[in-house]
């Protein structure tokens, strides 16, 4: 920090000098300087690239003390070091590609986030100063301050910045600013639709009270029209939209564009353009059943969200839906389903979808028909599902943690791996030991079914029937 | 598996990465990234936002002011790694011309040099041999026959010389005759073809700069902790490398209090290879721990229960270094390994290995770097592959067909320019399906299920690439805590953050640095410049590991963080979880009331009931005894007085920290660091048989004939010449040049040999001879009564003395001398040489041809005894040995023939110039106890 303040030292003089030889004309009046400036001034006259490269390192100590203060949370001293910082601006010929103004824009949020004795006044009137400091840089502080503005509460001011960002122009936009510019609009769409959804719900009660008000309504209309043109854009380009996906969906909903409303969910879950995400597939599931549409249409968007989503929460809703149905191609893909969402290790405790494996399981097993699913699908998991799921510590813990889970699953175990299997034992001695009724029903369903297991694991043979 | 309802927003593209790249200081501060309406509840009058980047954390602080060193360096100093100067070229024209290219330029004949000087059979074995007549290595002419046969080599030698005192002369090459040679022998002499030597020795230069560079060898971390089974019990083991080479695995059973300490003597295996990494996962109650070294991997299992053997199951042998090890934390025993040749294995104990993929190019576009990583997936039979261009997961069932971009460097994550994956983490135990990515620019949170897009990104500023990560999973409701370290530059960051199931993923807190191993420097008691330095290189080594453990007890939570530095050192920094809002209590006051301190650290120094015999070194709990608080606040008064120097060092050293943390360390960290200190003093010294200075052998060095001089040198020159072989052959030390009679002795103030030193010359006395450590103790544990008593009885024994000494060459007074500096010993072997020169002076009052007379006599006493013939017999010695023996030893007794002794002429002496005039011999004093025997 020495040096730098040293620079400025050296600085201050050489200004002053020059501005006097400027007055005093006469080469007399010049060598009567007062000689009081003179020691401030360097000895010998500091090359102009040294000079710069003085002014670099110490541009960069300063940096450095500053990101050192920000990690270590001691935001006064990150403003000290910031406000010598601040000199940076004046030579800026740095060509990197974070720039002082940017690192000041930066810096200077973070610790008026964190400083003790900041306001939201003194942030928002350096934002102002920080939107003034590059144009290349304007839309995203804009949009920053909106975020800052949005997380603390003040949706009008927040709104108010979103309106007069939209309307900057300057020149010719760049790839980055023309996405910022969406994103501004977006973000104003939003806005534009929680006023939308505020004036419905004042319309819902006046309605409930049995009076209307046109005004409102009218406003309500208004908001609807704004929101509804910006969401609209931004939700073509492709990206994460969940929640203008939602907003607009909701909009046009409400005012029975259902068509327009499937369109945009199936080109936000169905677009190869747009990334694969989960949400997109279950908000238009969600849709489909808010539209009571036939349960076939409803399987078959689930059935996509199985393919790239196995482990998907909505699996077991998908299991059980399947396990209805009388097709048994379909029951068979619901055995599929829930075997696949348990291999995952985020499924290993969960008591509702080994219940639904368990349901399924036993009602192949009792009705002796289509061993030959549980075969399949047992086979591409009998070197691993029994250190996974069944071992003899799994056991201990979830009979101690969760006995109807443990139950399930040793019915699942017995099945698969026979009576012998070390889950089984484990659990139904402990079962029978707590003179637990379903448990002894466990045991002599297993121990009566036994042979299933020898055709589940043996050889692929042609006995079983489908 | 919930995912989240709503994810923040982001734009998606596709292709190579559009901004452009660069580290950017600075670049992960105040965004807030996007925000997403997500309050505490539904439907308010007004929606509330979160945003991605800047909610607020858990507050964690620092419990002490720097990391403490957890176990003691072992036996075996460390050898450091090459660094960058001893590599590259110096010298000024090279700066010039680097100036403007800015490439380091290796220094390829400096090393191929050190090769031939190093391993001269390897380098010219057989021709050495065949020419070796053939070559003359003497001074003198040679003769006519044997002219045509042999080649003088000196003068080239001192072409050689001359060359490299030119170094950077642009004129080099006048230098013909050494071209001559070298054109002439270059294609025969060297055993191995040049060409070829230079080739595997420019390779090996290559290879070693760009592991200066950027080691990736050490991703993932040698260090590990593996947590007790039941949170009750606070002793969990720690597993890391050791020994010089670091090919020492160790499972160290460590004790979780205020500050760690070990229990028991570790685990040790030595495994054939540098320990690279060191991985382990807990399934079923069990740990697995896998370590990587360059051709093998093994793996460990080490039952939960306490006090249990780990147990080495199966070690596998790679032709291809391994750059990745992974352990299972779904399956028991199984483990993915990858090599640098681009081939990934599943690796299960029971089974064997099962290759996934075989693949030399890298994924997504052409990168060349050859590393690999390998981790596990929420699908345990889905593993993912990492190369520097991105991730993918396939499934081990059917590696070929099923398989997905994870991530890809590419604007589909918003990459920048030139950004590399550096290290991929698993994040199971946070979430089942999110996965850590770390570039040398940003980190970034997956999640499987939405792949591509990171669900979180930050640039997190750090020097160097982080090589180590650490999550530390938080419970439902709170912030999950990744540490990322660095090895160069031993950044430790922690960053917290949450989501994931419910909520979007969200960073929480800003990001804290924590203490890196170096900066304890500062709180080490000072230490003399080369040790300094020696601790300095040791600190400041790149860090090889990382670890870390959650605590709680009740409300008190800490956090616990290992890290492991490539000289094997392990380091512990202790952070509190701070729930209330305002700043904390300054953290000397929590260290010292927490459990393991005691009250006894406030009983002021004069206790009565200090054990003052004990040595810290016996128990662990030393540090309660009262009479050691003492040690420890004299020291810190002593790093106040010297610490501005040290501030200054460290300021230039590392800019980053304008101003060290206030805080001091506790008491219990400050013992800890001094134990730490003299382990590796003690650990670092040369083994006791070599600590005497190396001595020469005279003959040898001179003969008689140069000792004579060709001319008749002046009477001066002969004296000081005999003065110099007396005392030479005697392997003393002049301390006077002119003592003979011309400097009157100063008697009277030289009396006071120790007593009258003060503090601080007989502390710089002891530093300079290197004990200055024992110094402090000595002083501080010596009662003062003890001194009182001892003064009394010097200053008696002076009084005594000063009687004494006005007769001439007494006896007795060297007598008194001799026990005198016996006692003085006590204080201090320092004190020593201040107290000769009385003596010597005293010596010199009488004709100075009197020394040299008596000193063939008397060395000669002992000799005699021996060279008896009586006592050879008696000595069981035949009879035909006697005379070689009696000629060796007679070498010790005879001096050269003296020439007369003139008296020294007081005008020639006055010649001497006076800076000189402060040498003496220091052994004349001993000759005077053989005299006293007869």
């Amino acid at each position: 920090m020495d040096s730098f303040l040293e620079e400025e030292d050296e600085e201050a003089p050489t200004v002053v000098v020059a501005g006097k030889r400027r007055r005093r004309s006469s080469p007399a009046a010049q060598a009567l300087q007062p000689p009081l400036h003179l020691p401030f001034l360097p000895l010998q006259p500091v090359s102009s690239n040294e000079h710069k490269l003085n002014f670099r390192k110490s541009k960069e100590a300063c940096l450095s003390f500053i990101q050192d203060a920000l990690l270590q949370k001691e935001w006064k001293r990150a403003a000290e070091f910031l406000t010598c910082y601040i000199e940076s601006l004046e030579k800026d010929y740095s060509r990197e590609h974070i720039g002082p103004s940017e690192m000041i824009w930066r810096t200077g949020a973070e610790i008026l986030w964190h400083h003790s004795q900041s306001s939201m006044k003194e942030f928002n009137c350096f934002m102002e100063q920080m939107k003034t400091l590059g144009v290349k840089r304007y839309l995203k502080v804009c949009l920053e301050h909106v975020f800052h503005l949005l997380c603390n509460g003040q949706i009008d001011e927040a709104y108010q910045n979103l309106s007069l960002a939209e309307s900057w122009r300057f020149g010719e936009q760049t790839a980055i600013q023309d996405k910022e510019m969406k994103l501004i609009q977006a973000y104003r769409g939003l806005l534009d639709y929680y006023s939308w959804s505020k004036q419905k719900n004042i319309l819902l009660e006046n309605s409930e009270d049995g009076f209307s008000d046109s005004a409102v309504e009218q406003e309500m209309h208004g908001y609807f029209r704004k929101a509804a043109v910006n969401l609209k854009e931004i939700i073509k380009i492709p990206g994460v939209w969940d929640i203008f996906v939602k907003c607009y969906v909701d909009l046009l909903e409400f005012y029975g564009d259902h068509n327009e409303a499937r369109q945009v969910l199936n080109e936000y879950a169905y677009n190869s353009k747009f990334p694969a995400n989960p949400n997109a597939h279950v908000y238009l599931y969600q849709f489909l059943k808010r539209q009571r549409e036939p349960k076939k249409s409803l399987i078959s968007a689930l059935k996509i969200l199985h393919d790239i989503v196995p482990s998907h929460e909505l699996m077991i809703d998908f299991n059980t839906m399947l396990q209805k149905s009388k097709k048994r191609k379909k029951r068979r893909l619901g055995l599929e389903v829930i075997f696949a969402a348990l291999d995952y290790a985020g499924w290993k405790e969960n008591a509702k979808a080994w219940s639904c494996l368990s349901r399924q399981v036993k009602q192949i097993v009792i009705s002796e028909k289509h061993l030959d699913w549980i075969k399949q699908e047992w086979n591409s998991r009998k070197d691993w599902w029994p250190a996974f799921h069944f071992s003899r510590y799994l056991a201990k813990r979830n009979w101690q943690e969760n006995k109807s889970l443990s139950y399930e699953k040793a019915l699942v175990a017995g099945i698969l791996l026979g009576k012998g299997c070390k889950y089984f034992k484990y659990v139904s001695h402990q079962g029978c030991k707590a003179q637990l009724k379903r448990f002894r029903m466990l045991k002599k369903f297993v121990n009566r079914h036994n042979p299933v297991y020898l055709r589940i694991s043996g050889p692929p043979d042609s006995s079983v029937q489908p | 598996m919930e995912f989240p309802a709503a994810l923040f927003p982001s734009y998606f593209g596709a292709g190579p990465p559009q901004e452009e790249g660069g580290p950017a200081p600075l670049a992960g501060w105040g965004e807030h990234g996007q925000v997403l309406e997500g309050g505490p509840g539904r439907r308010q009058v007004q929606p509330a936002f979160v945003p991605r980047r800047g909610a607020t954390g858990e507050r964690w602080e620092a419990a002490d002011a720097a990391a403490v060193p957890v176990l003691l360096p072992r036996a075996g100093c460390w050898i450091p790694s090459p660094a960058p100067q001893d590599i590259l070229y110096r010298s000024g024209l090279c700066k010039k011309l680097r100036a403007g290219k800015s490439r380091a330029i290796l220094d390829f004949t400096r090393q191929l040099g050190h090769f031939f000087v190093d391993h001269p059979e390897d380098a010219f074995g057989s021709l050495g041999r065949l020419l070796h007549k053939n070559f003359y290595l003497g001074n003198s002419k040679l003769q006519r026959p044997a002219r045509s046969s042999t080649i003088r080599m000196t003068a080239l030698v001192e072409d050689i010389d001359r060359l490299e005192a030119r170094r950077g002369c642009p004129r080099q090459h006048l230098a013909s005759r050494l071209r001559w040679f070298s054109h002439l022998c270059r294609d025969w002499l060297f055993e191995v073809p040049l060409g070829l030597l230079a080739d595997c020795l420019h390779e090996e230069l290559m290879q070693q700069w760009s592991n200066l560079l950027f080691d990736d060898s050490l991703t993932g971390g040698a260090l590990a902790w593996l947590p007790p089974e039941d949170r009750g019990t606070p002793v969990g083991c720690l597993v890391h490398p050791g020994g010089q080479a670091m090919n020492h695995l160790y499972f160290q059973d460590v004790v979780l209090e205020e500050l760690p300490r070990t229990r028991g003597a570790p685990a040790q295996f030595e495994l054939s290879g540098r320990i690279q990494q060191v991985a382990a996962a807990r399934v079923d109650g069990q740990d697995f721990v896998g370590v990587r070294s360059d051709y093998h991997c093994g793996v460990w299992r080490l039952l939960g229960k306490r006090g249990a053997v780990p147990t080495p199951l199966q070690v596998i042998h790679t032709d291809v270094p391994a750059s990745c090890l992974t352990v299972s934390p779904h399956l028991p025993g199984e483990l993915s390994v990858c090599t640098q040749s681009g081939t990934v294995y599943l690796w299960s104990v029971e089974t064997g290995l099962q290759q996934l993929r075989h693949d030399p190019q890298t994924m997504f576009f052409r990168d060349h770097s050859p590393w690999r990583w390998s981790d596990f997936t929420a699908h345990p039979r889905v593993l993912s592959c990492a190369d520097r261009t991105g991730l993918q997961c396939l499934d081990a069932r059917a590696p070929k067909r099923c398989h997905f971009d994870l991530f890809k460097v590419g604007e589909e994550a918003g990459c920048q320019q030139g950004e590399r994956v550096v290290l991929p983490m698993y994040l199971g135990r946070a979430h089942p399906s999110q996965y850590l990515v770390t570039t040398q620019f940003s980190v970034y949170v997956l999640d499987e299920r939405l792949p591509l897009v990171p669900v979180l990104k930050w640039a997190h500023m750090m020097k160097a690439p982080p090589l180590f990560a650490h999550l530390m999973p938080g419970k439902p409701g709170r912030s999950h805590k990744v540490l990322l370290g660095a090895s160069r530059t031993q950044e430790l960051l922690l960053l917290q953050y949450r989501g994931g199931s419910q909520s979007a993923c969200q960073l929480a807190g800003t990001p804290q640095k924590l203490h890196s191993i170096a900066g304890c420097l500062q709180h080490l008691p000072t230490q003399l410049p080369h040790r300094h330095h020696l601790l300095q290189q040791r600190l400041t080594a790149p860090a090889a590991g990382l670890a870390a453990t959650l605590q709680e007890d009740g409300l008190h939570k800490s956090m616990l963080i290992f890290q492991l530095s490539e000289a094997g050192d392990v380091f512990c920094q202790r952070l509190t979880h701070n729930a209330a809002q305002p700043p904390a209590p300054p953290s000397r006051d929590e260290a010292t009331t927490a459990p393991g301190s005691s009250p006894l650290f406030e009983v002021p120094a004069s206790s009565p009931q200090g054990l003052a015999g004990e040595e810290e070194e016996e128990e662990e709990q030393t540090f309660y005894l009262s009479n050691l608080e003492v040690i420890i606040d004299d020291e810190e008064e002593d790093m106040g007085t010297s610490a501005p120097l040290e501030e200054a060092e460290l300021l230039q050293e590392r800019c980053a920290n304008p101003q060290p943390s206030p805080a001091v360390p506790s008491p219990a960290a400050a013992l800890q660091y001094r134990r730490w200190l003299r382990a590796l003093s003690r650990a670092c010294k040369e083994p006791p048989g070599h600590t005497w200075s190396p001595s020469l052998s005279q003959r040898r060095l001179f003969t008689r004939k140069d000792l004579e001089g060709p001319v008749g040198p002046s009477s001066l020159q002969r004296q000081m010449r005999q003065r110099l072989r007396q005392t030479m052959k005697e392997g003393g030390l002049i301390q006077h040049w002119a003592p003979l009679a011309l400097q009157p002795p100063p008697l009277p103030q030289a009396l006071e040999p120790a007593g009258g030193l003060d503090p601080l010359s007989a502390r710089l006395t002891a530093a300079w001879a290197g004990d200055w450590e024992q110094w402090w103790e000595e002083r501080t544990s010596f009662s003062v009564a003890k001194r009182q008593q001892a003064l009394r009885e010097r200053r008696r024994r002076q009084k005594r003395a000063q009687g004494r000494r006005s007769l001439s060459a007494s006896f007795t007074s060297s007598l008194t001398y001799q026990s005198e500096l016996s006692e003085l010993s006590d204080t201090g072997p320092s004190v020593l040489s201040p107290g000769r020169p009385p003596l010597l002076s005293q010596e010199a009052s009488p004709p100075a041809g009197s020394p040299l007379v008596h000193s063939p006599a008397t060395s000669a006493a002992p000799d005699e005894a021996l060279l008896s013939s009586q006592s050879l017999r008696c000595r069981g010695i035949p009879k035909e040995r006697r005379k070689t023996l009696r000629d060796y030893l007679s070498v010790w007794a005879e001096g050269p023939p003296e020439p007369p002794e003139p008296l020294g002429s007081q005008a020639s002496q006055l010649c001497i110039p006076s800076s000189q005039s402060q040498l003496s011999s220091a052994s004349q004093p001993r000759r005077k106890r053989p005299r006293m025997g007869f």
